[in-house]
């Protein structure tokens, strides 16, 4: 999704561009940075994924030694208290569950098993199955206490799962240290799903950011010149499988249990991409007119949602400032 | 607990007496302890990477709080404070933090490793329990002073060694302490990455400052930094410390300026015939981190996140069929590789339940909180650091002098 990234060779500043990717938080983290050297740049790129590498440590539910592992094994039993970072994290996404009805929730993780998503496959569950599942997951029982920074579940079987915010928290965190140590122009992306624009390339307005066509990749239907900001995309045409002639997503949307199916592609951006990641995954089970109240109350948020296949009126502009390129074959 | 309330009810125990003599407040301090109910307030001294790291672990544990920063470099303070998400008091000095911090109960000690010795002592001697990180001390000397001042305060002080809160480092070794791999003979360790160990440093000035374990004023390098732990596990293995050393190692892949090396390897000898390998490399990653314990009977690998068993194979030796002898044998010049390929199968992991697993960094700083409040001798205590430190401190002799060095020639008396 990135596009025209060549160095020019013309510009005024000395520094360079460079650029790493490495596998981290299940997909492939990328770190593009303007340095003035590449032992500085490896420095750089070196910190900020020990940076990723911290909060995906203490984020994945993945790894039993996790601070969430730690969460999900032992709040149905008590209250667990957790550090102000971790809490924060937790406190804002069931805040967007609140905001959202319910369309964002952290504790989807026994839907999204019950349908087999977490293996990249698929099946239809069967009712008891899905029962359970369904009994399993609740944002609304997930007590949080700000003045003890405790976490507690309500009823057993509920499980955290950060990871509709979790990637897009560690860019942040990422890109803050980049900061911290001076870096003026970078952009941080993982799995092509979120990312994080610091500054600018010299001499340009934004980090280009591209969004394809679901209809036909190769076409560009908006490039965004991302700067100090985040973009996230949810979308079925990547992760889908198909049932009896239907194409189920693998988002699921936690108030029916069922995939969501309303949506093609939705593209956020926002000031921070632990936000735009959230909202990308509301905003993909949210009914239209819902999910444009919820970008317009967002505190400088922008969305482009594909809602059909083709056709112009299929792609709804909210705030979007990108360019838009006609549809069509 | 307020600290200041207490120095006022040892005021009140000892009425009658117009000065409160220091034995008698030593004493006093050393019979204080912390309740389970209390508020535990901790100060932080170093908030560099593994402070920062360390206080997001201690606020993960009910009834504590970090109350206190120190640092020499001013940035760390925000840094700090994001953390904690607290306008956080913060000092430059060490001793004003002690003096100035009246309700502090507990410090972590996280700065430079040459530090470590003037701030744990410091801090003890002020009447704080220590979360010291490793290695405990610079020198034999510096290691000496901190079990003094920890048997002296009778604080409680904690090295920072989470292998040993690791469920699968205890179970571990007490199955190769049970006998399950025959007579422990070997431990080879490995600790290599790829990666030039630099911090990003704002302005040439403060390249010493934020590089310090590069630099020999203040660092002992990769046996310090990596090589403490797995000295610590050998040391755990064999139940003793190592009566001497053999070491070497260079600068090979980074002619940066540094002064401390980026390749060691040293070789630790024990009472008992143990021996100890341990290589450290930062310009090759293959191996990663790997402890590898060979007995008699077999073998275990520990790594940073699992460890697994492997058996030797059977021996036959039973009586030689007769067939053999009626055929006689033949000769042959090819070698049979057979027999020594390594093992490449999964071998047979430690297996930990999962309402047991946790992050041992965490499990330490937990079990240090707890025996804080209840006064109990951490697992990881001042013994358990002064005998790796000292390993390390005679250690990096050998590898710096590329030679041998004899642990009693070193120790005027084992503490």
């Amino acid at each position: 999704m990135v596009g025209g990234l060549v160095p020019s060779p013309c510009h005024a500043s000395p520094d360079s561009l460079y650029h790493e990717a490495r596998p981290a938080m299940g997909t492939t983290v990328e770190i593009y940075l303007y340095a003035p050297n590449s032992k500085r740049a490896a420095v750089l790129i070196e910190t900020a994924f020990e940076e990723i590498e911290r909060v995906e440590a203490a984020l994945s539910s993945y790894r039993p030694t996790s601070e969430i592992s730690r969460i999900n094994a032992t709040a149905a039993r008590g209250l667990v208290v957790t550090d102000p970072e971790v809490f924060g994290l937790i406190e804002q996404a069931l805040d967007y569950s609140r905001r959202t009805d319910g369309a964002f929730d952290i504790t989807v993780g026994a839907l999204v098993r019950a349908w087999g998503f977490f293996r990249d496959e698929g099946h239809y569950p069967s009712l008891d199955q899905l029962a359970e599942a369904r009994a399993n997951v609740g944002w609304q029982h997930v007590a949080l206490d700000g003045a003890k920074r405790s976490v507690r579940f309500l009823t057993p079987g509920i499980e955290l799962d950060l990871g509709g915010i979790g990637k897009g928290f560690a860019l942040d965190r990422a890109a803050r240290i980049l900061r911290r140590h001076g870096v003026t122009a970078a952009l941080l992306g993982a799995g092509q799903s979120s990312y994080y624009a610091i500054g600018a390339p010299p001499d340009e307005e934004g980090w280009p950011i591209t969004i394809p066509d679901p209809d036909d990749p190769a076409r560009a239907l908006s490039t965004v010149p991302l700067r100090d900001r985040s973009l996230s995309t949810s979308g079925n045409d990547q992760k889908f499988f198909e049932l009896d002639g239907k194409r189920y997503s693998h988002i699921i949307d936690p108030r029916t249990g069922e995939p969501a199916s309303g949506m093609i592609r939705v593209t956020v951006t926002a000031l921070t991409a632990a936000d735009s990641d959230a909202l990308a995954t509301a905003l993909f089970v949210l009914e239209p007119e819902l999910a444009a109240d919820l970008v317009e109350q967002g505190d400088d948020v922008a969305a482009l949602l594909i809602t059909g296949h083709e056709r112009e009126d299929h792609v709804v502009a909210i705030e979007w400032t990108g360019s838009l390129a006609p549809r069509g074959r | 607990m307020k600290r200041r309330a207490f120095v006022a009810a040892s005021a009140a125990a000892a009425a009658g007496s117009s000065l409160i003599g220091i034995d008698a407040f030593a004493e006093t301090l050393a019979t204080r302890r912390v309740a389970p109910s209390d508020e535990l307030n901790v100060g932080v001294i170093g908030v560099g990477s593994r402070g920062k790291y360390m206080m997001r672990l201690f606020l993960r544990i009910p009834g504590v709080r970090v109350t206190a920063l120190c640092d020499v470099y001013e940035p760390r303070f925000a840094e700090g404070r994001e953390i904690t998400g607290d306008d956080t008091p913060a000092y430059h000095d060490y001793r004003q933090m002690l003096d100035s911090a009246s309700d502090l109960d507990a410090v972590i000690v996280a700065s430079p490793l040459s530090f470590h010795g003037e701030h744990m002592v410091g801090s003890l001697e002020r009447g704080m329990h220590v979360y010291g990180e490793k290695a405990m001390g610079f020198t034999v000397d510096d290691c000496n002073a901190i079990v003094r001042a920890t048997r002296e305060s009778g604080r409680r002080f904690q090295t920072g060694l989470q292998y040993r809160y690791a469920p699968w480092y205890r179970e571990a070794i007490e199955r190769i302490r049970s006998g399950e791999i025959g007579r422990v003979t070997h431990v080879y360790g490995y600790w290599h990455r790829n990666y030039n160990w630099r911090r990003p440093v704002p302005d040439p000035s403060l390249e010493r400052l934020i590089n310090w374990r590069l630099y020999k004023e203040y660092s002992g390098g990769l046996l310090a930094e990596l090589g403490s732990h797995q000295i610590d596990i050998a040391n755990w293995i064999f139940d003793e410390v190592p009566t001497s050393v053999i070491g070497t190692g260079g600068i090979t892949f980074y002619h940066d300026g540094r002064e401390t090396f980026d390749n060691v390897q040293a070789v630790f000898s024990y009472p008992s015939g143990g021996t100890h390998v341990f290589s450290s490399i930062i310009g090759n990653h293959n191996v990663g981190y790997q402890v590898n314990v060979y007995g008699t009977g077999g073998s275990v690998k520990l790594t940073l996140e699992d460890g697994a068993f492997y058996y030797e194979p059977a021996r036959a030796n039973s009586a030689v069929p007769q067939e053999l002898i009626e055929r006689g044998v033949h000769t042959s010049a090819t070698l049979s590789t057979s027999g020594d390929m390594p093992y490449r199968g999964p071998g047979l992991p430690i297996e930990i339940p999962e309402n047991e697993a946790g992050n041992p960094n965490f499990l330490a700083a937990a079990s240090f909180v707890e025996s804080v409040r209840n006064g109990t001798r951490p697992f990881a205590d001042e013994q358990v650091g002064w005998q790796s430190a000292v390993a390390v401190a005679l250690g990096n002799e050998a590898i710096r002098g590329k030679r041998y060095v004899e642990f009693a020639d070193h120790l005027e008396s084992k503490e």
